[in-house]
């Protein structure tokens, strides 16, 4: 026989569970940090080809083609973050206010694949998907991911960070990638000629089985030239403190 | 290796001295140690404010008074030494055999011959310029070098005289990657040091350079 007490318990016992599972429910839909955002969003429409360029401060830019013909720039930002926009013809240029309170500016952006891209950053993440335009990046402080590309230029400088490429080269394209504190990963397909120039200071190359293929000009160490295949695209790759990989895809 | 021992690479560290390994070991022991991280950044902020100190230029008379104390130390020890050892050579009496006698001719002609060859070896090679660096500038441009050293300088200052207002988030990236930068320009200077004539190791440095340029052009604007 339960005692008066208990069966008090039982009763109530449904209702608390739920209390306290909307509580827990309450509390992981507070956002992660207490500093609000606002939003920014414009979608541009440029007759030709567009130039976009980004220039963030602080913050993440994600970069992805779509079949439209449209630029769609989104960016979540802290309150005292100031966005400049300027347009001139098919020149768009989008850049962060500088100021020494540096609030965080997170980009999503959608564009036509041929659209050529200029991104500019100092500390965050950079991420460029299935892009066929040429490519410009300068960075300080950021890890920097190209995938799916198939740009006829590629152009990347980071102080520090690591550098992912996986794409297609031109036959007579022009890659070059530089990291000061870094790695340089790059894939490329089995089948693509190229004329390689990889340098290290403090670091390692490994080619991988592209070395078997590599008909060289140097094969220091720390310093290795040649051309893969009959060649072709020129690929430029610096680390001064760091490894360059060389993936088959 | 404990944190003490860490601690006194910390300085090394900072002004890029250390040594590829040294350096490696320093950078993975203050990913893991909380109070090693600790005194990098106070040596960071001493260095910081020591930049900011005004320069004390010595007087104009210190160095005639340092110069006349060496002046009383020594002359007559000196010449009184040299005095001595030429009447005790004077002294000797040296008897040589004859193969004795061909033997030292032999080996004096030997070190004669050596020595001409260095020298002549020495008046072709360029004369070691400021930089420390035997002939390394004959092949890079001495003007892009100068060019770029007088750039990083006025930036690096202009960067100086604003950085204390900077949040701490970007004070303490800037200065993460300018020891980044500066460690991998003074590995570039010891390489071209030692090997003048490579062309692989000139055009790194020249890179670093211009890297040294992007990253404080990039931090001058705030």
């Amino acid at each position: 026989m339960m005692s008066l007490s208990n069966k008090s318990l039982n009763q109530h016992l449904p209702g608390m569970a739920i209390l306290v599972m909307l509580s827990c429910l309450a509390l992981f839909a507070l956002p992660a940090t207490a500093e609000p955002t606002t939003r920014f969003e414009h979608i541009y429409t440029p007759r030709g080809t567009a130039h976009l360029t980004i220039a963030n401060v602080n913050g993440t830019i994600h970069v992805s083609a779509w079949d439209k013909r449209t630029i769609l720039v989104r960016a979540n930002t802290a309150p005292a973050v100031e966005i400049t926009e300027r347009e001139v013809g098919d020149d768009i240029l989008i850049a962060v206010k500088r100021s020494f309170r540096v609030g965080r500016a997170d980009f999503e952006i959608n564009i036509p694949a041929d659209t050529y891209l200029t991104l500019k950053n100092l500390m965050g993440d950079i991420d460029v998907q299935n892009v066929t335009g040429p490519i410009s990046i300068d960075s300080i402080d950021s890890n920097v991911r190209l995938i799916g590309l198939n740009s006829p230029t590629v152009d990347v400088k980071v102080t520090s960070g690591d550098i992912l490429f996986d794409g297609n080269l031109h036959d007579n394209g022009s890659y070059s990638m530089l990291a000061v504190k870094g790695d340089l990963d790059i894939t490329v397909p089995e089948s693509t000629p190229f004329n390689l120039h990889a340098r290290t200071l403090s670091g390692t190359i490994n080619l991988g089985s592209f070395i078997s293929n590599l008909v060289s000009g140097s094969r220091e160490p720390k310093n290795i030239s040649g051309s893969y295949l009959k060649g072709g695209p020129q690929l430029s790759l610096t680390a001064y403190a760091g490894r360059i990989l060389l993936h088959k895809k | 290796m404990i944190c003490e021992q860490y601690q006194e690479l910390i300085s090394d560290y900072i002004d890029g001295l250390l040594e590829l390994g040294e350096q490696t070991m320093v950078e993975r022991h203050l990913g893991d140690c909380e109070p090693c991280r600790a005194v990098r950044d106070d040596l960071l902020q001493i260095v910081h404010f020591s930049h900011q100190l005004p320069e004390q230029a010595p007087s104009t008379a210190l160095w005639s008074r340092i110069q006349n104390e060496l002046a009383k130390e020594q002359p007559a020890g000196t010449s009184a030494r040299l005095k001595l050892w030429w009447v005790r050579l004077r002294a000797q009496n040296f008897n040589l055999s004859l193969p004795q006698l061909a033997a030292s001719a032999a080996a004096l002609t030997i070190i004669l011959s050596i020595g001409m060859i260095v020298f002549r070896h020495d008046s072709t090679t360029p004369p070691i310029n400021e930089a420390g660096m035997a002939g390394a500038v004959t092949n890079l441009s001495k003007v892009d070098m100068d060019e770029l050293e007088q750039q990083i300088n006025r930036l690096s200052e202009s960067i100086e005289q604003k950085k204390s207002e900077w949040n701490p988030e970007l004070r303490a990236t800037y200065e993460r990657n300018l020891i980044y930068v500066n460690q991998s320009l003074a590995e570039c200077r010891h390489q071209v040091k030692d090997n003048p004539a490579d062309d692989a190791a000139q055009e790194l440095m020249l890179n670093a350079y211009r890297e040294k340029v992007r990253l404080l052009e990039g931090f001058e604007s705030f």
